[in-house]
């Protein structure tokens, strides 16, 4: 069905629109027209019952007065339809009038729940405009009706209606402090009053009395259908809860508003000076005097939220002072401290292989058969443990240091072009005595060349490492391969052994910096654990891969995997290393 | 043909004794020094074939005083072997490029420097 497709608020605003011709299409004070009125005017507060039903404002007072000064509009018409043609004041109007103090208790509800932190501003600002209205109001409207007739009859009725009008527009004023009036339901309400407003001016300074059917219907119609629209809209439980907090701005608009307010009372005493009026001294002065102290209370407010917010402003610019100092000063901490560490990994460096100079090559001296008197076969085993332990001292600091270098992002390659084959051979061929002291067979199998593009002391060092890790978890007897092949992408470098192999779950660990496997740990075989962490850097800085495929007690094969070199690139000089 | 004289030059006792026993025991003349300003006096007196000079050093250290020995018209042939405990690539380069024939990192074994010295002076003479 068509019709679900729509909003109750949109179904009412169509319908109600739609019954403002219909009620022209009927004779002027008619039956047909009444029953429009009485229809519109009933389905006025039921529409508003609905919409706190449907939308469950918190604060439901207010739009229950709201309903209740609907609920007098409809009696005041069922008056009037009875009472017809009885001199005014009548009943109906009592009625009529009761409905805008309950009206504008609603919206003063509302507004002072919407306006949050700041209900003085908003009830000053509803009381200037009020006050600066009902200046207008009196000397334009009421003062002349009252005078022309006497203080009783017909128009002193209808100049109560503008009167109505004030407490009304007080209650609406207060809503433009808070964000409340940005939603759609506010801005129906704001729409209803003023056409009503509109309607009761057209009534006051007509210059004849109103009756049915007249164009201003026209206007209370429509406020009607606006102000039922604005209780169904789903906005209406924003209207008294805004979802955010009232931030207090002084508009353009504000200030001029403020001061239309306070030139209100001069311009009305002018006016009624240049046309000879009598004037309403004592009435629009009290006015002024209301609006002016109300005024003052306003910008004084202004000012002190202005001078809260400087205040505010400058505690977080001194804070962020303070902040930007510190960091500053942290930073640079930080950088002491890494100029420190890089100092001290300097330093116990050099301080370590001085001392280390000295033990291996004394320990060389000692064992030198031409330096001296040979020694036994026991001294000569002990200076040997001397000079193993030494060495791998000396590996240990070396680890150290490189990986202090890694971690300063300081690890720079010195490629040059070079036969990876060259460099497994001697790799396998330094490693040749340890394997043989332990009885292992240690081979390498592929045959050159092998062109790369790589650091050749990184490239042996990964390769030893391999190496050395092989002899070191592979039991008497075993054997060690260092197989190299060309692959599509580049080379491919093996390093097998038939040792402990590494536990399940282990693989994926071994190239974790300090890692050490639990049956490495077990059998209290020395290492730092760096080596593999060692050998994963040096061949991704190459560009290329390390794996490990294992299983317990079978082995272990490292894979490498180096890209080929992008042509011949500038060649750099190989250093004539030695030692 | 009289022996050899090579220059040792290292503030650390125990590494300059180390390197003048070796040498000495492998046939070499040998002076020494312990910092780098007696390293280069004793170079401009005594005109050593090699001299083998640690980098670290208070006063001249071995790189200064390579700098001077090869810019003395005098000195520009003499052998020289730099000893260090700094392991850097880089540092190798700049011993190099400052002209030192041979470049010896810290710990070394004390028979093959002396080999090397060795293969120095036989290079030089052939």
């Amino acid at each position: 069905m068509a019709l679900r497709n729509f909003k109750p608020w949109q179904v009412y605003l169509g319908v109600g629109l739609a019954l403002i011709p219909l009620f022209y299409m009927f004779s002027s004070g008619g039956d047909g027209q009444y029953a429009v009125l009485i229809v519109i005017d009933c389905a006025t507060p039921l529409a508003v019952l609905y919409g706190i039903r449907l939308h469950r404002p918190q604060l439901r007072l207010p739009w229950y007065l709201f309903a209740a000064a609907f609920v007098c509009s409809v009696v005041g018409n069922v008056f009037s339809v009875v009472q017809e043609n009885t001199p005014e004041p009548s009943w109906s109007d009592g009625w009529f009038l009761a409905a805008y103090p309950l009206a504008a208790a609603s919206l003063l509800l509302l507004m002072l729940s919407a306006s949050g932190r700041h209900k003085p501003a908003a009830l000053a600002d509803a009381g200037i405009v009020t006050f600066a209205f009902a200046v207008f109001q009196w000397t334009f409207v009421m003062s002349p009706a009252i005078r022309a007739a006497g203080g009783t009859g017909e128009e002193v009725v209808d100049a109560l209606y503008p009167a109505m009008d004030i407490l009304l527009l007080a209650g609406l004023a207060g809503f433009f402090v808070s964000p409340a009036w940005r939603t759609p339901s506010f801005r129906l309400v704001g729409a209803g009053i003023a056409t009503l407003f509109a309607g009761d001016e057209a009534v006051g300074l007509g210059p004849n009395s109103y009756s049915i059917g007249s164009w201003i219907d026209s206007l209370f119609l429509l406020a009607y259908v606006l102000l039922a629209v604005a209780a169904l809209h789903p906005s209406m439980a924003d209207l008294s809860h805004p979802r955010s907090l009232p931030t207090l701005r002084v508009s353009l608009w504000r200030v001029t508003v403020l001061a239309a307010a306070l030139l209100v009372a001069p311009a009305t005493l002018v006016e009624q000076k240049l046309r000879g009026k009598p004037l309403d001294l004592y009435e629009v002065l009290s006015l002024a005097a209301a609006i002016s102290l109300l005024v003052v209370g306003r910008f004084t407010g202004i000012l002190r939220a202005l001078e809260r917010i400087r205040l505010r402003e400058r505690r977080a610019r001194a804070a962020a002072e303070e902040m930007q100092l510190r960091l500053t000063e942290q930073n640079e901490r930080l950088l002491e401290a890494d100029r420190l560490k890089d100092e001290f990994v300097a330093l116990i460096s050099h301080d370590l292989r001085t001392p280390l100079t000295s033990i291996i090559g004394y320990v060389e001296l000692a064992l030198d058969e031409t330096v001296g008197p040979a020694l036994d076969g026991e001294r000569r085993s002990y200076l040997g443990i001397v000079s193993r332990s030494s060495e791998r001292l000396l590996r240990l600091v070396d680890d150290l240091l490189f990986v202090a270098r890694l971690q300063a992002g300081r690890l720079v390659l010195e490629p040059t072009d070079l036969d990876l084959a060259e460099i497994a051979r001697q790799a396998v061929s330094e490693a040749q005595p340890r394997a043989e002291s332990k009885g292992l067979e240690l081979s390498y199998l592929g045959d050159g060349p092998l062109p790369v593009r790589a650091d050749r002391g990184r490239i042996f060092q990964l390769l030893d490492n391999l190496v050395s890790n092989a002899l070191k978890f592979t039991p008497e007897g075993g054997d060690i391969q260092l197989r190299t092949h060309q692959s599509a992408d580049g080379i491919v470098l093996d390093v097998s052994d038939s040792g402990i192999g590494l536990a399940p779950g282990e693989a994926d660990r071994v190239f974790e910096r300090f890692f050490r496997s639990t049956r490495v740990v077990d059998s209290q075989i020395p290492g730092t654990g760096l080596g593999l962490f060692i050998a994963k850097a040096i061949a991704e800085a190459h560009g290329g891969r390390i794996s490990v495929a294992s299983r317990e007690g079978g082995g272990t094969t490292f894979r490498i995997e180096l890209p080929a070199p992008l042509g011949s690139g500038a060649r750099i000089p190989e250093s004539r290393l030695v030692v | 043909m009289s022996q050899a004289l090579v220059l040792v030059a290292d503030d650390d006792d125990d590494i300059l004794l180390l390197v003048t026993t070796r040498l000495r025991r492998d046939g070499f003349d040998v002076v020494s020094a312990r910092d780098g300003d007696a390293a280069l006096a004793v170079a401009r007196e005594q005109r050593p074939d090699v001299a083998v000079l640690d980098i670290g050093m208070p006063g001249l250290d071995g790189l200064e005083v390579l700098a001077r020995i090869r810019a003395d018209d005098e000195l520009r042939t003499m052998r020289v072997v730099l000893l260090t405990a700094k392991a850097q690539e880089s540092d190798v380069r700049r011993g190099y490029a400052a002209g030192a024939d041979l470049y010896v990192r810290k710990p070394f074994s004390p028979a093959e420097l002396s080999q090397r010295v060795r293969e120095l002076l036989d290079g030089g003479k052939s």
